[in-house]
């Protein structure tokens, strides 16, 4: 029969599950591809991690000649920065953001699906210089003249500045599709100040990832002719100038830092809540201190650059302090959220919790550093090294690892196994205070960052024998992880829709939610349109504004009707 | 809790002693002053901060079976406000204590005791003393820096290639040495030193391959002797380079510009010692080592020559090379009866 030939294919038609997640356009998908992809290159460049580690444990060189030392700690640092902690965190709002916005996917899904698919081509691209007589091996930094064709010879160099453009070029089209998606796929009654926090994250990531990576890509280019063309941009012998090669980079790569702990804060802001069961002290507050640390990323960047004798140092060092701020209303918006609530600590919580613990001490250390005469002495050294793991560390991965033990159940339907994430978050903790606290020391005892080989005196030896230690304990921490996922794929507990009594519409559709989310939304009276749902409106009459509102939104009908297939 | 306790207390002894080394010039004790404050500050937030998670943590954890809803605190202008300020007080007495500092390690004296012209270049270092003896080393015998006590030191930092930094840690600064016109940036560093003494110091802007090799040493000793210790060095290096009369061959070798000898063969007699006068024409430092025999005669600084007198070979094949760039500088040497 006629009606029989135009029904859908879709329907009918099933294709390969691999077909399937290779072409797919749904962000859910996308976002899962991102997340594994982001963990497939954290565990690889953690194994250089332990590379670098066991050549340290004791003085002299053992494992490594100095070459593949350098090479090591280079894709390590680009490999972490660029292929995990940025597109794990755009991963995790691939996913969430359209669900907690009440949208049916991302804005541009196949923009979205172009995006993901560079990622694995620039990180095997970068990778590609072990096959190519070396990989680049000039600091994920790429300090110029160091890089520049006399002094960098190889392959691998060109291959790392033509992975990162890509890299770079898949941030800048997903960071678009982020903020078209944030203003304009909200449901019904989601205003501005109704979003989760995590969206406001994002949204302030994604303008400052599209601001700053074309600076980044465009010094690539101008490096990669240099190298290759007979450039002169950086080369001092030809008229060019090395110092501008650090401007470019820290005037990308300090707004990177924001990029890469922001979406972080985003996530810690909606698990303490949910696990506090208050709402979060402060919402207005924390969205203007989001939004200040991302302008005030704009004025710090010659901080990286205070020992160049190149840069005004008052006014870099004011404005770096001013961001402590900022940041001091977060910690104490999150101080304020656990206060006299009930808490419960699961895997995400001590994960949260352990990220707002961490991320002071990151935090602390980076105030210090931004104190000229103290910067003069540990600028370089292994002070550096610790407090940037701890900001990218103990502050970024804790809160990856949050994010993935609290939305785990809605992107699988099952809860992974708590106490094995128990184990899993107390040897991460406990290791990667091992690994890190003591470098502090290290630093400012005068031990260089980036040296395969240090002086053999007892102090520096036992605290880097502590840091190897350290380090393969959070390579250990990895098992009772990789096992729990393992594990509760084959046999995890049904999660529901909602496990945690969330506060988010993420939480308002199935596990996992259905091709474009929603079959229909609670209506949204306030950036915790789930609570309301659950608990009754009663509570809201704290917030005056928010019953004026909701006045209006009475008049509606109750359902909000899904809104027009954006896909079209 | 002392789960969580543990290791927090333990950090917290921890940053008990987490001290730069105890500081050997002027403006070092200066900066170890500000780092005291800083960390005076920073330990009161930490503990602080910490205390209060770990409060929160054991306090107001659920029991079970407990449903009720806690009060939701949306937020308190008051209290916001009051937490606004804590940092901004924090910020601007760092900020404050940081620019005395500065103005302190920055300044520069009208008339330095010394002035010494160090020179970077991949791996290793140069010090030229003004109207003195120049001065460079190797990974295994790292370059000595003798200056005086008690009067200002002024170093000229330079490059000859890449980046690299002049850190000494007990004198608490460094400074990068980049290639870029004097005028654009502040590449000098001067301090005064107030004890005696032998202190390690270390390139600390990655520079390749061997940037762990790049060490030297500094000796600060009182103005007598190091006035004696200069002028031993620099005798010593006018004289000749070695025994030129016991050499019965004499073969000429050159470097030349980028990395280069002028010859990529030479030969030389078996069985008696002969001699290479090498002079230096490129821009960085460069030796002559023989692979096979681990022979490995002194650097020689851009513009000087010396004369190397090699030990006796059996006729063969030989390969001589630069040790500081083994992979641009090797050739042939023949060895013949």
């Amino acid at each position: 029969m006629a009606t029989t030939t135009l029904e859908p294919r879709a329907g009918t038609f099933s294709r390969s599950w691999v077909i399937d997640w290779l072409t797919t356009v749904d962000h859910k998908k996308i976002g899962i591809l991102y997340i594994v992809n982001s963990f497939l290159f954290f565990f690889a460049a953690g194994i250089l991690a332990l590379f670098i580690r066991s050549e340290l444990a004791v003085p002299g060189l053992q494992f490594l000649d100095q070459d593949t030392y350098n090479q090591a700690f280079t894709m390590h640092g680009t490999i972490m920065i660029f292929l995990f902690v940025v597109p794990v965190l755009a991963g995790f709002g691939n996913y969430i953001v359209p669900l907690q916005l009440g949208a049916p996917d991302m804005a541009f899904p196949r923009i979205n699906a172009l995006s993901f698919w560079f990622l694995p081509l620039g990180g095997l691209l970068i990778f590609s210089g072990y096959l190519f007589g070396g990989a680049a091996a000039e600091g994920w930094t790429g300090y110029a003249p160091l890089t520049d064709d006399t002094y960098a010879q190889g392959v691998g160099t060109d291959l790392w500045i033509i992975g990162l453009t890509l890299v770079g070029t898949a941030s800048i089209l997903g960071s678009i599709n982020f903020i078209a998606t944030i203003f304009k796929m909200r449901a019904p009654g989601m205003t501005l100040f109704r979003m989760p926090i995590f969206v406001w994250t994002i949204l302030v990531t994604a303008t400052l990832i599209m601001l700053a990576t074309p600076v980044l890509t465009a010094g690539l280019i101008a490096l990669f002719i240099d190298r290759n063309y007979g450039g002169s941009f950086f080369d001092p012998s030809v008229g060019g100038n090395p110092v501008l090669w650090q401007h470019i980079f820290w005037f990308f790569g300090h707004p990177e830092v924001y990029i890469v702990i922001l979406p972080a804060m985003g996530v810690v802001s909606e698990i303490l809540p949910v696990f506090s069961r208050k709402p979060l002290f402060g919402y207005k507050a924390f969205v203007f201190a989001t939004i200040g640390i991302g302008l005030l990323s704009w004025t710090v960047w010659a901080h990286h650059m205070f020992t160049t004798g190149a840069v005004f140092l008052p006014f870099f060092s004011f404005m770096t302090a001013l961001i402590a701020i900022p940041t001091g209303i977060k910690m104490f918006n999150w101080l304020a959220t656990m206060w006299r609530g009930k808490l419960m600590f699961t895997t995400a919580m001590l994960f949260a919790v352990g990220f707002i613990s961490m991320f002071l001490i990151g935090g602390i250390s980076g105030v210090m550093l931004a104190s000229p005469p103290i910067d003069f002495h540990v600028q370089d050294t292994y002070f550096v090294v610790a407090h940037l793991h701890y900001v990218f560390f103990g502050g970024s991965v804790f809160g990856v690892f949050a994010a993935t033990y609290y939305w785990f159940p809605k992107m699988f339907g099952r809860k992974l196994n708590e106490p094995l994430g128990k184990v899993h978050f107390w040897l991460h903790f406990i290791g990667f205070n091992l690994a890190f606290f003591p470098m502090h020391q290290l630093g400012l005892s005068g031990m260089p960052r980036r040296i395969s080989d240090y002086a053999a005196n007892p102090e520096w030896t036992i605290l880097n024998l502590v840091s190897t230690v350290g380090a393969f304990m959070i390579a250990v921490s990895v098992i009772p992880f990789l096992i729990n996922v393992i594990a509760t794929f084959i046999n995890g507990e049904p999660a529901g829709d909602d496990p945690w009594e969330g506060n988010t519409l993420e939480w308002a559709t199935t596990s996992p939610p259905p091709p474009y989310n929603f079959d229909r939304l609670p209506p949204i009276h306030s950036e915790r349109p789930l609570f309301f749902l659950t608990h009754g409106h009663g509570h809201a009459a704290e917030r005056p504004e928010d019953l004026e509102e909701e006045q209006v939104h009475d008049e509606r009908p109750a359902d909000v009707e899904r809104r027009e297939d954006p896909l079209v | 809790m002392l789960r969580i306790g543990l290791p927090l207390l333990l950090l917290g002894l921890l940053a008990g002693c987490m001290l730069p080394p105890e500081p050997v010039t002027e403006t070092g004790r200066e900066v170890f002053n500000l780092y005291l404050v800083v960390l005076a500050l920073a330990l009161v937030v930490f503990v602080g901060v910490e205390g209060f998670i770990l409060y929160a943590i054991v306090r107001y954890r659920r029991k079970p079976g407990d449903d009720v809803l806690p009060e939701q605190h949306h937020g308190n202008n008051t209290i916001e406000i009051i937490w606004t300020a804590i940092p901004t007080v924090i910020v601007f007495i760092l900020f404050g204590f940081s620019m005395f500092t500065l103005a302190r390690v920055e300044a520069r004296s009208d008339d330095p005791g010394v002035r010494i012209a160090v020179e970077g270049f991949q791996w290793q270092w140069i010090f030229r003393y003004e109207d003195g003896p120049t001065v460079t080393g190797s990974a295994a015998e790292p370059p000595v820096l003798a200056v005086p006590i008690g009067e200002p030191v002024r170093l000229e930092l330079e490059t000859l290639d890449v980046n690299h930094a002049f850190y000494v840690p007990q004198f608490l600064i460094k400074r990068d040495l980049i290639n870029v016109p004097n005028d654009l940036l502040d590449n000098e560093l001067e301090f005064t030193i107030t004890e005696a003494g032998t202190y390690a110091g270390q390139c600390a802007e990655f520079c390749g391959t061997a940037h762990a090799d790049m060490t030297f040493v500094v000796e600060a000793m009182d103005r007598a002797a190091y006035d004696e210790y200069i002028a031993a060095i620099a005798a010593g290096e006018d004289a000749p380079g070695g025994d030129t009369g016991d050499c019965g061959t004499t073969i000429e070798l050159a470097a030349v510009e980028s990395l280069l000898y002028d010859t990529d063969a030479i030969e030389a007699p078996a069985g008696e010692d002969f001699c290479i006068e090498f002079t230096n024409n490129d821009s960085v430092p460069h030796d002559v080592g023989i692979i096979e025999t681990d022979y490995n005669g002194d650097d020689v600084a851009p513009g000087e020559s010396i004369t190397y007198v090699v030990p006796a070979m059996e006729a063969g094949d030989y390969t001589f090379y630069c040790t500081l760039h083994p992979q641009a500088m090797v050739g042939d040497l023949t060895v013949t009866e």
